[in-house]
């Protein structure tokens, strides 16, 4: 590992002045010499392998500000502070009751020690678990611009089908960024040039030629907190994760649903597919063509073939196509049957 | 009830607790990079980044610029010393450091010792090379892979395995079945990093490292060395988990110590998770064809098994596993052949079960689907071809509990409930399958030594150079000499781990505790002649008691008459405090050089096929429940059991724990494990915790252990089969046969995953 | 003798050998509470050590370490409590759990410079001074809950944290909630019936 500085600013404002202090304006917040730590449970590993290569370390745990410690239940927001950690989360009762599949998406990921140690705003901006990507002696895209991509003829039995470009077939392997995206969350930011709030859906990047560039945000803003609306759909909602094993495992294929339901019919379906795609996937088509519709069989099967109408399978992921479909399809199954 | 402690049955031991629980639980259980030493410099490994060429230039500048940095160890450094070899104590012949040649992906290319673990880490991280690199072949149908017999490669294949005239038999068969089955690479991952740490005393080596040999090692290590194997010494005092990759000493232990001299202080090397993957050993892949032909009453007329496994260019390791399928039933006619692929990879080894955990996958699988096209039960189909003798050698087996394992486990899982028709049996949404395979494995012992003391206090201590890598034999030693010495548990200390101590034999094929416990007994013998000798003397405490039966109990002689002496009186009419008496064991039918060869660090095992009189083997059979979800066709195994029979069982709750854990390895075999290789380079890819996945806690629900009663006094004094190994063979194949009962689906290559059932 | 904070009075080589001896880990705890209080010396070049006040098993200790230095390696090499272990050194196995301020965590993952003033519970803390184990402790030896022993300590401590959690309710939630918890040997089924005991017993408590 590299050596770095590593710093304690006392506030979101001085962490955004110390970070604009360098010149790290024109990288991604990946490549930026200076960067915000906060559970470290993604960074430290990286920095580790040698991914991640950061000469100064701004701690955001030492931000006297209270409320990034703060879930506040409204009656129509959820409002989750950046520094809230996974398990907190997972466990609040509000959040448990007032939008299961929230509890849910971070319930399922990582394990019980990461939970308590990662933040929410780290969890949402983790980077791809991809093999390649994690060892510095392989081509990577994503890892070192131009140097190709060697999962695309590699080993890709954990790569995405859906989102993927010619530069780059990483996974995004996050949960609750399906739960966040499906539910049209929020996120606040705040940065040199003053507070903005980004849709969930905008935050992250399509890898297309510059996987490399993950998010939308600059190397010297600061997620302060996510804002996730609480809608006629949020009771009944739910995250399903399929993994090799029953537990502490990446997704293979996952789906985030809430479904606000008249009688059998659907009125209206909110979908997020985790494990398939190269970033939080919202699968508006599969949304669309559930409006309206009594839910039964070949109805799921239908969005379900929408939601991987353009999926591009490879040599070792083919199985994710089917086995993403089915996932969606039990899970839109086991929403509908919920008791709210 | 506390299910961690079986009531004993006929011929089993009690539960003891362990003897080093509470060390382990408290933190104070020191494994080798644990252990306090001064003055220590830190070693991180530099690896090469292709699979087959030569390394034309090493850039070391960076890396010896970062401060901290006391010496980079690489090319020319280890010439002074002799090259590993390959065989029962070395892991390869590659000899990193010695030439330029690279063998396979993540080769040792340079150390880096420094100041601290954090200067040595980003060092080695600096170290580049320049490749001159050749297309790599990864493994089977590679191109440039180079396959050979196997037969003659390997003392543990002289010959191939046959018996009668296998394609006349097949040819003319009612029912026959003709398929190929494979099992992937796969690493011991035990949680225990690998480590070396080297501490030169003048010319007193210590080699602080887990180890399942340290006499082997001892002696190895100072051959490359160049050294009197008197100044070496290895020191191992608890394993965290080995499982067969801490057998063979790998090319870093030397490099380590040539590091420590250099730099005039301790060394201490912790290897990467990722990089342990390349620099140590693991579990060949391997692929099989098996045909079995029976008559329509279900008799197998004809076997054949054929084998190709995967090893390194240079090296020839032999999995061989027909032994052991070829004498598992009552055949007609057996024709096996192996075959060795030599392919730019690193040299396999052994790993739990080595040989039977592939092999008898692939017949038990096979046996399954012959059950099938014979439309017969599968528990039964088994209780058919049940052998009177071993069908190769025709020699009788020593003991063999088979069947009476079928029917307490058959028993005990309700296997009278499952309907054998495919995808009857539902749950829901979930589908459920059943099905069973056999366990076997071979009981060896090899020569060893102990020695053991008894104080007038009734203090005893034990010393053995055995090794506690979880299996409890320090326990079980230790039980076996309180037994046998008439003392309570809590008065025994012994100690294992260290090359300084009485010589054992490396803790592989589920050996130690036969081997161990039959050097400790006799140990205890000598100790109790001289006790009661002393005891029954004219002026003894029992003097007129010479024709009596006497034993040990409470810190007491006892008379069968009943008059019995304190020990502690005993002592005083000895005039002396302790007796300590030193024991070689050898099994029956060892060479006259067996015991000359346990202190060369080259034990002897007998046993298994390889005596005269019979054949040695412990058996079990296990019933797996299987899962799948008619959606999204995951597979979950909620429920396991097996019987298992192994001679004597020293301890019911150590016993239990192995087969416990040994099944669960079966579903982490059946369900998980498996290192995934690039084809294109010959590269491993997922090199970690991560990606490699083996069970965890939420895996595994049900698991029953069914010890089944056996008495075998052939197998050695102390009347044990070995059962580390067993609980893992066969567990693959029948959560197979379960998933092809559940769904109708027949993997054939482990490990059956989504992929598989999705389609 | 990294954890000596005279200042001024060790060189730089001698905090960076950082080699452990019975000393090295006697905790200071004459000049804890004012290592505590005064903020930490901020390290203005990468290579600086930084200086690391916490408190370990309720004994305070003040570090000089580098930045990148784990909790996890902090714990071994400098104070000389290698019961913690190092299973991936990633986060993958939990070998390396503590609690810190009471929460399980994993210590490979964590700076120790990013603990500053918390308190770390490693499995030397348990056992009461007159060595009587924590019901845990005494639940996994009673429940043969291991075999090699070097999950163990990581096990013992994440299943404390769990019960504290409210998460070791039925079978099913221990062993969802201790999956992170890697047992190569495979005692689950032990590990789960000694949480059952222990939970119990603390309960009772």
């Amino acid at each position: 590992m590299r050596p770095f500085v590593y710093e304690r600013p006392t506030s979101v404002s001085v962490a955004i002045a110390m970070a604009s202090h360098v010149d790290a304006r024109h990288v991604a917040p990946t490549q930026a010499n200076t960067q915000f730590i906060a559970g470290g449970t993604n960074l430290a590993d990286h920095m580790k392998l040698g991914v991640a290569q950061p000469v100064r370390l701004l701690d955001l745990n030492t931000l006297a500000e209270p409320a990034l410690r703060q879930i506040r239940v409204t009656d129509d927001t959820i409002r989750f502070g950046a520094l809230v950690r996974m398990g907190e989360a997972a466990d609040n009762n509000d959040v448990k009751h007032r939008c299961p599949l929230l509890a849910d998406s971070l319930k399922f990921a990582a394990s019980g020690q990461l939970r308590n140690m990662a933040s929410l705003a780290g969890n949402v901006l983790q980077r791809t678990r991809c093999e390649y990507f994690r060892e510095t002696s392989w081509a990577c895209n994503k890892r070192e611009p131009g140097s190709g991509c060697a999962a695309m003829e590699g080993f890709n039995r954990q790569h995405a089908v859906l989102g993927t470009s010619d530069a780059c077939i990483a996974t995004y392997h996050g949960d609750f960024a399906q739960a966040l995206i499906a539910l049209d969350a929020v996120v606040e930011v705040e940065g040199r040039h003053g507070p903005r709030k980004i849709p969930f859906a905008r935050l992250h990047r399509l890898p297309g030629d510059t996987p490399d560039i993950e998010t939308d945000l600059a190397a010297d803003e600061v997620i302060v907190a996510i804002d996730v609306p609480l809608e006629a759909w949020s009771r009944r909602s739910r995250y399903l994760k399929i993994r090799d094993r029953e537990s502490y495992a990446f997704a293979l294929a996952s789906a985030a649903v809430a479904l606000d339901m008249d009688g059998d019919t659907v009125r209206q379906a909110r979908i997020a597919l985790g494990g398939v795609a190269t970033v939080p996937w919202r699968a508006r088509a599969a949304e669309a063509a559930l409006q309206g519709k009594v839910m039964e069989e070949d109805v799921a099967e239908k969005a379900a073939d929408a939601a991987f109408a353009d999926a591009k399978p490879r040599e070792h992921n083919a199985f994710k196509v089917p086995l993403g479909k089915r996932t969606l399809v039990r899970a839109l199954f086991e929403t509908r049957d919920m008791k709210v | 009830m506390n299910q961690a402690a079986p009531v004993p049955k006929e011929n089993q031991g009690e539960p003891v607790v362990r003897i080093d629980g509470r060390l382990k639980v408290t933190g104070q259980a020191n494994y080798p990079a644990d252990i306090a030493t001064a003055n220590v410099a830190y070693g991180a490994l530099a690896t090469s980044s292709i699979a087959r060429g030569k390394v034309s230039k090493l850039h070391t500048d960076d890396a010896r610029a970062v401060p901290g940095v006391l010496d980079i160890i690489t090319y020319g450094d280890m010439d002074k010393t002799d090259k590993p070899k390959f065989g029962n104590t070395g892991a390869s012949s590659i000899a990193p450091l010695h030439d330029r040649t690279i063998f396979h992906d993540g080769q040792i290319i340079a150390m880096v010792v420094a100041e601290t673990f954090e200067a040595a880490e980003e060092a080695a991280m600096l170290i580049r090379a320049d490749y001159e690199d050749d297309p790599p072949s990864a493994s089977f149908d590679s191109k440039g892979a180079k396959v050979e017999p196997a037969a003659g490669k390997s003392p543990m294949l002289k010959e191939d395995v046959k018996v009668g005239d296998f394609d006349t038999a097949y040819a003319s068969a009612a029912v026959k079945i003709d398929q190929k089955y494979s099992t992937p690479t796969q690493h011991h991952n035990p949680i225990e990093l690998f480590s070396t740490t080297a501490i030169w005393q003048g010319d007193q080596l210590t080699i602080q490292e887990p180890s399942q040999n340290v006499t082997g090692w001892k002696i190895e290590l100072a051959r490359q060395l160049k050294i009197d194997p008197a100044n070496v010494r290895i020191v191992s005092p608890y394993v965290g988990g080995a499982f067969g990759s801490k057998g063979p000493m790998t090319a870093r232990t030397a490099i380590v110590a040539i590091a420590a001299r250099r730099v005039g202080r301790p060394v201490r090397c912790v290897v990467s998770r990722m990089q342990a993957f390349n620099t140590q050993t693991y579990r060949a892949e391997t692929r099989h064809r098996i045909r079995i032909g029976a008559g329509k009453d279900g008799r197998i007329t004809a076997f054949g098994h054929e084998g190709w496994e995967v090893t390194s260019r240079p090296d020839s390791y032999v999995v061989g596993g027909t032994s052991a399928t070829g004498r598992m039933y009552n055949y007609g006619s057996v024709l096996t052949h192996i075959s060795l692929v030599h392919a730019d990879r690193n040299t396999p080894g052994y790993m739990r079960s080595p040989p039977e955990t592939p092999y008898v996958y692939a017949l038990e699988n096979a046996m399954d689907e012959m059950a099938v096209a014979l439309r017969m039960d599968p528990v039964e189909f088994r209780r058919v071809n049940e052998p009177e003798k071993e069908p190769i050698g025709g020699k009788p087996f020593s003991s063999r509990s088979l069947v009476k394992c079928y029917d307490q486990a058959a028993q005990a899982f309700g296997w009278s409930k499952r309907d054998a028709a495919v995808g009857s049996m539902r749950d829901g949404d979930w589908l459920v399958g059943m099905g069973c395979a056999t366990a076997i494995y071979p009981t060896a012992s090899a020569p060893c030594a102990a020695r053991v003391r008894l104080t007038a206090d009734g203090q005893v201590r034990v010393q053995c150079g055995s090794h506690e890598i979880g299996t409890g034999v320090r326990t079980v030693a230790g039980q076996m000499a309180a037994e046998r010495l008439g003392i309570g548990m809590d008065k025994v200390s012994v100690e294992m781990g260290d090359s300084a101590l009485p010589p054992a034999p490396v803790s592989g094929g589920s050996i130690s505790t036969a081997s161990v416990c039959s050097a400790v007994l006799k140990a205890c013998d000598a100790v109790r002649g001289k006790l009661f000798a002393a005891a029954v003397a004219g002026d003894g405490p029992l003097a007129g008691s010479g024709n009596a039966k006497l034993e040990m109990e409470q810190e007491k002689i006892v008379a069968s008459g009943g008059k019995s002496a304190k020990l502690s009186d005993v002592f005083k009419a000895m005039q002396i405090g302790a007796i300590e008496e030193y024991a070689e064991f050898a099994p029956n039918g060892s060479t006259p050089e067996a015991l000359k060869k346990l202190y060369a660090g080259q034990a002897e095992f007998h046993g298994g096929d390889q005596d005269e009189d019979s054949v040695k083997y412990a058996f079990g059979a296990e019933f797996v429940e299987v899962r799948v979800n008619s959606y999204t066709r995951e597979i979950r195994v909620p429920r396991i059991v097996g019987a298992f029979a192994a001679g004597r069982i020293m301890n019911t709750r150590t016993a239990r724990s192995q087969l416990m854990g040994g099944m669960i390895w079966g579903i982490g075999q059946a369900l998980h494990e498996a290192t995934e290789i690039d084809r294109r380079n010959a590269r491993y890819v997922n090199r970690d915790l991560q990606d490699y996945l083996v069970p965890v806690n939420a895996d595994v629900k049900q698991v029953d252990v069914i010890l089944v009663p056996e008495i075998d006094l052939d197998v050695n004094p102390a009347g044990v089969k070995g059962l580390g190994e067993l609980g893992n063979v066969g567990t693959a194949a029948a959560v197979a046969s379960a998933v092809y009962h559940a769904t109708g689906k027949r993997i054939r290559d482990l490990p059956i995953r989504i992929d598989d059932l999705i389609a | 003798m990294s954890n000596s904070t005279s200042p001024g009075g060790l060189s730089r080589r001698t905090f960076m050998t950082g080699s452990v001896s019975a000393a090295a880990a006697m905790p200071l705890v004459a000049t804890s509470t004012k290592a505590a209080e005064s903020p930490t010396a901020k390290a203005a070049e990468p290579r600086d050590l930084s200086t690391i006040s916490m408190r370990i098993n309720k004994q305070a200790y003040t570090l000089a370490l580098d930045n990148r230095t784990s909790l996890l390696d902090a714990l071994r090499d400098h104070v000389g409590l290698t019961g913690t272990k190092k299973g991936c050194d990633h986060g993958q196995c939990g070998a390396c759990t503590v609690l810190v301020d009471g929460k399980r965590v994993l210590s490979c993952l964590s700076f120790a410079v990013m603990n500053e003033g918390r308190e770390v519970t490693t499995v030397e803390g348990l056992a009461s001074a007159n060595g009587e184990l924590h019901p845990m402790q005494q639940a996994f030896v009673d429940h043969d809950a291991f075999q090699c022993g070097y999950c163990t300590p990581g096990q013992i401590m994440s299943a404390i944290g769990c019960i504290d959690e409210g998460h070791a309710g039925s079978d099913n939630d221990i062993r969802e909630y201790m999956s992170g918890n890697l047992c190569r040997c495979a005692a689950y089924p032990n590990i789960v019936a000694a949480i059952v005991q222990a939970r119990d017993e603390i309960r009772r408590a």
